[in-house]
């Protein structure tokens, strides 16, 4: 009879064009029980606590995952915008000191899809340990980033894995149930998003930055977290590694592509769990379905080269971007970034000549809820002096174990982790600001780079008061691409 | 204002806009920012610090000002290319040019670039409201105008 009611309720919504169990679905996701899977022994874990105020956020993203869950999963999504919604919130204004098992705050969610949290937990446990390498002082960055490779086939040794190749994201979105979400729960959705953002913002924060230098980045990004990005309900699509930690991505694409699958899969299992009409066959059918497409195991022997567009196994990325699947509209590494609009990837944020691809490798600025990568220290500091808020920029010196972390006042006023950080900046042609606009960590290192680039000879180095006080205006080499937001029917936003 | 006027200027601004560089969208409005032109300054430039911010209008600027907690510049175009019209906020208290003059009648905002605007004389205003045939207007004293933008809405 229930059934019956469920094919009736379902009617308009179209369950026959419900995807099918595929044939191969791996024998474990029907295995009852749990199978609790810890942490890589490793000297690291749990250094994400140095940053204390990031890891309380994190950990409450957990009880904000959880609580949603149980909601769901317990008939109760009629409260989700409103009790739920504010159980979850008190929570974030209060987040926990210590990680809190997500297991206990969502029995029924997990003891009806307990193959489901196998997952989670697992890509969980990624993305914590990753922080927690990056994170740890007792290490050189060469280290980190070898142990960032054996920690992703320690990932992939279990059956819970999740591909680390790209996905195209339209194809993933784009089933019966899909966007239902974030339509019907707005607010709650927010969360999700928020929490994703978080959750992939960091990797710049931490990758390659010294750890002393890493806490006082996350006083921008918590504030803008806290206060903006939890709430924000205009957002067109969930956030994505590669948008928001640009650097890291690139250089662990694997790493990047689980992250934004991980998060793909958690936008499938809300859709599906919040679409009303299916039954509970349907919807446990459709929650492993969701799980198959993004498995490790799914797409085994594949690669970036298997190119069947906008299908399942389709792997292709933008040339320059190879940590993120292709998005809705994308077009070769032109891609539309909430609150941006459509950047290309390949080129700088500010003046659109393309990105260098020797040393330096140019910049990143953090402001407004995004990241841009640069060509030089110039269009670093006039894009985040066009931002209103405070910013972050990550930058380049002459010294590749160096980078330069500024991080900005309201006012613009910069705060370097350098403390003789020296600036050379001969305004020229942008095709070439990548030589005449850099950052050196001493006068002495400065000098050395005038005397082996007579062009510049003579040219004053600038100390950071100097340097932030110009402002070079408009690249005339800007280039606005000037198409309609994909994500809104009829046109721009 | 006639309804083909007003679609000229619009068409104006929206032909600059897809030709000139760097263009963005207004911190306030979100709508896209408008470009000077050879006939015209349209660029909206708040200065806060070392921040130097476009907004697409003086009233997006008025809208927004309670974000920033200093002293503000803000550059707005006059009726004279290269000559803003430039008011100050200090310690909280704003100032501007003796004789300027605002405009606010813009019905949607779409057309606050062209319709929320600053002028360094009652003259340039009356010209400026002439010339694009506006109809029901008046000529805002610099306090009047902030009175007018930040009252809440009815």
């Amino acid at each position: 009879m229930i059934a019956l009611l469920g094919l009736v309720l379902s009617a308009g919504f179209g369950q026959d064009r419900l995807p099918p169990v595929p044939p191969d679905l791996p024998s474990w996701i029907r295995a009852k029980g749990m199978d609790e899977l810890y942490y890589k022994s490793a000297p690291y874990n749990w250094s994400i606590n140095r940053i204390p105020k990031f890891a309380r956020d994190m950990y409450a993203t957990g009880v904000g995952h959880s609580m949603a869950y149980e909601a769901l999963a317990s008939g109760r999504e009629a409260e989700l915008e409103t009790t739920t919604f504010e159980r979850i919130n008190r929570i974030l204004k209060n987040p926990p000191r210590l990680p809190v098992d997500e297991m206990a705050l969502s029995p029924t969610f997990v003891r009806k899809y307990g193959y489901l949290e196998k997952v989670f937990d697992w890509a969980h446990t990624l993305h914590f340990q990753t922080i927690d390498v990056l994170a740890y002082p007792g290490w050189s960055d060469s280290r980190k980033e070898q142990e960032l490779e054996e920690l992703w086939s320690f990932y992939q040794s279990e059956p819970y894995a999740l591909t680390g190749l790209p996905m195209n994201m339209e194809y993933l979105d784009s089933f019966p149930y899909s966007k239902g979400f974030r339509q019907k729960y707005p607010k709650v959705n927010g969360l999700f998003w928020g929490y994703h953002w978080l959750q992939t913002v960091n990797y710049d924060m931490l990758y390659r930055v010294p750890t002393a230098d890493q806490a006082a980045q996350y006083e921008v990004i918590g504030e803008r977290y806290r206060e903006v990005e939890l709430y924000d309900e205009t957002r067109d699509f969930m956030p994505m590694t590669a948008e928001l930690s640009p650097r890291f991505a690139k250089r662990f694409p694997q790493l990047a592509n689980a992250f934004d699958n991980l998060h793909m899969l958690h936008d499938n299992v809300n859709d599906i769990l919040s679409q009303p009409g299916l039954t509970d066959l349907q919807r446990e059918q459709q929650i492993q379905i969701a799980i198959y497409r993004v498995l490790d195991s799914t797409h085994r022997g594949e690669s970036e080269d298997t190119l069947r567009p906008n299908s399942l196994h389709d792997h292709r990325h933008p040339p320059s971007m190879p940590g993120m699947g292709m998005m809705v509209g994308s077009d070769e590494d032109e891609m539309y970034m909430s609150g941006m609009g459509w950047m290309n990837m390949s080129e700088c944020g500010h003046c659109s000549v393309p990105m260098p691809e020797e040393e330096p490798w140019g910049a990143t600025v953090t402001a407004d809820g995004w990241t841009m990568s640069v060509r030089c220290l110039m269009c670093a500091r006039d894009m985040a002096s066009e931002t209103p808020g405070r910013a972050i920029i990550r930058a380049a010196t002459e010294d590749p174990k160096k980078l330069l972390i500024l991080v900005s006042d309201e006012e613009g006023n910069w705060k370097p982790n350098l403390p003789n950080v020296v600036f050379l900046e001969k305004f020229g042609e942008h095709p070439d600001c990548s030589g005449w606009s850099r950052a050196f960590t001493n006068d002495s290192a400065l000098k050395q780079y005038l005397v082996a680039n007579p062009e510049y000879a003579g040219m004053p180095g600038l100390n950071l008061s100097a340097w932030s006080k110009l402002n070079q205006g408009k690249p005339d080499t800007y280039r606005r691409i000037d198409r309609p937001n994909p994500y809104k029917r009829g046109g721009n936003k | 204002m006639k309804f083909h006027n007003l679609f000229v200027v619009a068409l104006c601004f929206f032909t600059a806009s897809i030709t000139s560089a760097h263009e963005g969208d207004c911190p306030y409005c979100k709508l896209k920012l408008v470009q000077n032109t050879p006939e015209q300054d349209n660029e909206v430039v708040l200065r806060f610090g070392n921040k130097k911010i476009e907004y697409r209008c003086i009233f997006c600027v008025f809208k927004d000002q309670k974000r920033y907690k200093g002293d503000l510049v803000v550059y707005a175009p006059s009726e004279k290319v290269g000559e803003p019209v430039i008011l100050k906020r200090t310690d909280g208290k704003w100032t501007a040019p003796e004789g300027a003059v605002f405009l606010n009648s813009f019905k949607k905002h779409v057309d606050c670039a062209a319709l929320s605007r600053a002028f360094s004389s009652s003259a340039a205003y009356e010209a400026y409201v002439k010339k694009n045939d506006l109809k029901e207007t008046k000529a805002f004293t610099l306090l009047e105008f902030i009175d007018f933008v930040v009252k809440p809405a009815k």
